[in-house]
């Protein structure tokens, strides 16, 4: 009964996908509808939708994605893991949506993705989760091939903010994380890392949000006299922190992730201060394509994209449309899922992330190709999990701004994270 | 069409699992006068002992019992009920804003907890690897959303008809009876403290059982869900529902939820491309507004107490 019931279903939806391309074809003024739950009532939410709808902007320009203008349906999640799902449920039942963009937060990607986009059969690409959870669910098989993230797991930070370590020649170091996801993994990674380096944890202390003082926590991170301090913090709690740090007598050799890059944090603590940090990030690598993001963004928004999250926010949805237009019409998320190791092909032609790249990706693609995108974070590409790699900078404060010190290509960063293992 | 219908599934999931919490409220709140304002602290206590003891093995942290599941939703609300006990002891002499910044607190307390205590809940991660009931047999798709659906329909009606039967009760009375004056109750002979103990451990019991549900479903409970936004959204639905009114308690559950999620899909839909990006904060806007608006004009909510003498006298 049920399987009579499915095949006539399948018919239905044979016959429909049918008439639907027979009317594009004729028209070519449709429109596929692609969803992105994402944090928009949240200050730093705001320019990473506006990024998605921008990338999407482009890939219409470049006349839409298999002969449809797609449309990106946005929703606010609220950080709130109900409002995400219920949103995230609502773009895959009521919009018809084969393809999610989001979330932020690990918190809420997590749940949108074991009781919405894997039970639909909906691919998720997410431009900001970084969470080992999502690696591990995908090991386990949980996650159905269909989710997939540019932003790089934490490990890739926290081997290089290591290889700082071991370059600068620092013996203990005493380290600072945020008491959140994020900041438990990439703390726990570093120690991991810098143990394997022969190089001594002197502490390990959790920054916990929006307190007045953390006096408590540092006197904690300065037993031990550590050489130096390796902190991943936000700006707001890392300015006090920072503070404190020095007017207790801290080292100044500081190495700190890349949510301290920031000119709030530089202003507020004091360049005199800052002559011995050293940062650590994954995005700008040297492409032409990832400069080229800047300046199209810089044009765009009349600024740099100086936030976090905004060139994998970028990458993400090129990535989908890219793979929507491999796939073709009437694609299901699996199909799309399973083309984006066609448009992220090491081997395939490489095109740039811009309308013009985009147009040319569809006639390779439509000649049977494969491309390789090159993104805003570099050439991206998905390992067995989904997960990506990437190369990585270290970087510093000058009286100028946000300065960059040493590149680490791809190749050198996947042989450090392998020798550490 | 099947995919509104797969909508309101999942919707009328929601918001009855929420109308379950919001009940356990009610019975603090409506019609004990307890003012519970760490509603989360049971409701995650719920989710978080149901997943931990209902889940698949994770290295890193305690769980992974894989009990039956009927066992571990009850060794969830178990969890409830003795937090509710503890915290009972201690706070239950506090009245009033008192007892709502001690609990208040507590739920604080018990989200911190679960952020740091890596070993025990899997941090701020979160615990995940959750097989939910029957999935094996049922599939992920849409049957067993409608399945889900009549399981928690099934538990709100029992809580609300054990509820009902509980407020009518002499023990119902009682609790009235000490809500509206405590040393009126007291000198008839009624012990007071026992009683409110006994109802704020009742009250969340229910709300650890809405835990548990929401955690199935999800699969998956972290720290963010957790945090005090849940216990405003829940004390927004009792107020706008009417308290001490069962019927009202779930009235507004569905309707604040409705609200909610509605307002979000509208404003995406309707708004201006470049109001887009505003959306949320408007929703957070016209949401605070009902509030505001219905404690301004009809303070005792959509649905308010029906105060009865005894059963006889109930009105024909």
């Amino acid at each position: 009964m049920i399987n009579k019931l499915m095949q006539l279903g399948l018919a239905a939806a044979i016959a429909l996908g049918g008439a639907s391309f027979a009317t594009t074809a004729a028209a070519q003024d449709c429109t596929t509808k692609i969803g992105a739950v994402l944090p928009t009532s949240v200050d730093w939410g705001k320019p990473i939708a506006a990024t998605a709808q921008y990338a999407v902007d482009l890939a219409n320009e470049a006349g839409g994605v298999a002969g449809c203008q797609v449309e990106m349906v946005l929703r606010d999640t609220q950080v709130d893991p109900k409002v995400g799902v219920d949103a995230a449920k609502a773009l895959v039942d009521l919009d018809g949506v084969q393809v999610l963009l989001g979330a932020v937060s690990s918190g809420v990607s997590m749940p949108i993705l074991t009781s919405v986009t894997v039970p639909a059969g909906v691919l998720q690409m997410s431009c900001c989760s970084s969470s080992t959870a999502f690696t591990g669910l995908a090991e386990e098989g949980k996650t159905g091939g269909l989710f997939y993230r540019t932003f790089a797991t934490s490990g890739v930070q926290a081997a290089v903010g290591a290889m700082v370590a071991r370059d600068q020649g620092y013996n203990s170091v005493a380290i600072l994380y945020k008491n959140d996801d994020w900041g438990q993994d990439i703390g726990s990674l570093v120690a991991k890392d810098f143990e394997a380096l022969g190089i001594e944890v002197t502490s390990s202390v959790a920054i916990n949000d929006g307190q007045p003082s953390y006096r408590a926590e540092v006197t904690e991170a300065l037993q031990g006299n550590p050489e130096a301090i390796y902190m991943a913090i936000y700006p707001k709690e890392g300015i006090s922190v920072v503070r404190e740090w020095i007017s207790l007598g801290g080292t100044q050799n500081m190495i700190v992730a890349n949510a301290l890059k920031s000119d709030e944090f530089r202003d507020n603590v004091g360049m005199q201060y800052l002559g011995n940090m050293i940062g650590t990030d994954t995005a700008s690598p040297r492409t032409d394509s990832a400069a080229a993001f800047v300046d199209q963004y810089t044009a765009r928004f009349d600024g740099p994209p100086n936030g976090p999250g905004l060139a994998n926010s970028y990458d993400a949805t090129m990535i989908t449309l890219l793979a929507m237009e491999a796939a073709g019409e009437g694609a299901t998320g699996a199909d799309i899922a399973a083309k984006i190791a066609m448009v992220t092909d090491p081997e395939g032609t490489p095109v740039s992330a811009d309308a013009a790249g985009f147009a040319a990706a569809k006639e390779i693609l439509a000649g049977g190709g494969t491309v390789q995108y090159q993104g805003a974070t570099g050439n991206v590409r998905f390992d067995a999990n989904g997960d990506v790699s990437a190369p990585a900078v270290t970087w510093g404060f000058s009286d100028a701004g946000i300065e960059e010190l040493s590149y680490i290509s791809l190749e050198d960063v996947d042989a450090f994270m392998a020798s550490v293992k | 069409m099947i995919g509104l219908i797969s909508y309101l599934v999942f919707f009328t999931t929601i918001a009855a699992i929420l109308s379950i919490a919001v009940l356990g409220l009610n019975l603090h709140w409506g019609n004990t006068g307890l003012f519970n304002g760490g509603v989360v602290a049971f409701f995650g206590a719920g989710a978080y002992g149901t997943l931990i003891l209902g889940g698949t093995p994770q290295s890193g942290h305690l769980g992974g019992y894989e009990l039956p599941y009927l066992i571990a939703l009850t060794g969830g609300m178990v969890i409830a009920g003795f937090m509710a006990w503890a915290v009972g002891i201690l706070t239950l002499r506090l009245r009033h804003d008192y007892l709502a910044i001690a609990t208040f607190g507590v739920a604080v307390a018990f989200e911190n907890l679960m952020r740091n205590a890596t070993g025990l809940a899997g941090g701020a991660t979160g615990i995940r690897g959750f097989e939910r009931p029957l999935r094996s047999a049922l599939g992920d798709g849409f049957t067993y959303n409608v399945l889900f659906l009549i399981f928690v329909l099934i538990l709100l009606a029992a809580t609300y008809l054990f509820l009902e039967r509980l407020i009518r009760s002499p023990f119902g009375r009682m609790l009235r009876a000490i809500r509206e004056d405590e040393v009126a109750a007291q000198s008839l002979g009624k012990s007071p403290s026992r009683v409110r103990l006994t109802a704020f451990i009742t009250g969340s019991v229910i709300m650890g059982l809405a835990g548990g549900l929401y955690g199935t479903f999800y699969a998956f409970i972290s720290p963010q869900d957790v945090l005090p936004i849940l216990t405003f959204q829940i004390w927004a639905m009792l107020i706008v529902g009417g308290a001490g009114n069962n019927k009202g308690a779930i009235m507004g559950a569905f309707l604040i939820w409705a609200a909610w999620t509605a307002s979000g899909w509208a404003l995406s839909r309707f708004a201006p491309l470049d109001v887009q990006l505003y959306t949320g904060s408007i929703q957070f806007v016209l949401i605070g507004s009902v509030i505001v608006g219905m404690l301004l004009w009809r303070p005792q909510g959509l649905f308010p107490e029906k105060l009865v003498v005894s059963q006889a006298a109930r009105p024909k």
